[in-house]
C-alpha cells in the first residue's frame, strides 16, 4: 500500500491506496493534482532523513507527503 | 477520620491512574502528538536525536549549506546559525493554515532542505534574541 500525507488541522490525514489498482492510482493522481494545484508541496522520503520535493505525481512513490504553501510569518 | 481518608485513597488512586490512561489514550491522538509523530518520522537519526534532547534540529540549507536551528514552535522559530552554535538571523515561515507544531517544524526542514531561497525569499527576518532559550522549552 502506498500513502500519500496531507498536514492539516488535525496533524494529518492519511490516504493509503494499492498502487497496482489503476483505479485507485488514478484517483491519487487527481488528489496529487488537486493538491498541488491548491499550492500544496509534495515531498517524497529518499532515505532517513532525506526528502525530495515533486512536482509531478510518481506512481512508484510509497509515501508522499504534501503541506500547505509557505508564507512570511 | 483516618478510616476515611484510608478507605478514599485507594477510589483517588484508581481515579488518578484511569485519569493517566485517558491522558496518554487521548494525548497520543491530539493533532499536537499527530504531528510530534510525524516529524519524528521523517527526521534523521542525528535530527531526531537532537530533538529528543533538545527540542530543535538543525538543518543545511541545500543553497548556501548554511546551519538552521528550527526549534520547537509554530512562529518565529528558525534561526540560522554559525558555527559555535549561536543565532546570528531569525528567520519566520510558517506553511499556510494552522498547523501543530511537528507539521510547521517539518515543513520548515523540507523547504530549507530542498529550496532554501524560495523560503528565505519569503520569509521575515527578526533579530534572534526575540525569544529566549527558556521560551522554546516550554513542555509540549
Amino acid at each position: 500500500m502506498a500513502t500519500q500525507i496531507v498536514m492539516d488541522q488535525t496533524g494529518d490525514t492519511r490516504h493509503e491506496f494499492d498502487p497496482g489498482n489503476a483505479e485507485a492510482l488514478a484517483r491519487a493522481e487527481r488528489r496529487f493534482r488537486e493538491l498541488t494545484g491548491a499550492g500544496f508541496t509534495a515531498a517524497l522520503r529518499t532515505g532517513p532523513g532525506e526528502v525530495t520535493r515533486i512536482r509531478s505525481f510518481d506512481p512508484t512513490a510509497q509515501e508522499t507527503l504534501f503541506y500547505p504553501r509557505l508564507v512570511g510569518g | 477520620m483516618i478510616a476515611a481518608v484510608w478507605l478514599r485513597a485507594p477510589a483517588r488512586a484508581r481515579l488518578h491512574a484511569l485519569r493517566e490512561l485517558y491522558r496518554r489514550f487521548f494525548g497520543e491522538n491530539t493533532p499536537d502528538a499527530r504531528g510530534r509523530r510525524l516529524l519524528a518520522e521523517w527526521l534523521s537519526p542525528a535530527q531526531r536525536a537532537q530533538f529528543e534532547q533538545h527540542r530543535y534540529f538543525d538543518v543545511v540549507g541545500c543553497d548556501t549549506g548554511r546551519i538552521y536551528r528550527i526549534h520547537y514552535g509554530t512562529a518565529a522559530n528558525v534561526h540560522e546559525i554559525d558555527g559555535e552554535g549561536h543565532a546570528t538571523m531569525g528567520w519566520c515561515f510558517v506553511p499556510s493554515g494552522f498547523l501543530v507544531p511537528g507539521d510547521v517544524m517539518l515543513a520548515q526542514k523540507i523547504a530549507l532542505e530542498t529550496d532554501e531561497r524560495g523560503a528565505l525569499a519569503l520569509a521575515n527576518r527578526f533579530p534572534p534574541a526575540t525569544h529566549s532559550e527558556h521560551f522554546y522549552r516550554r513542555p509540549f
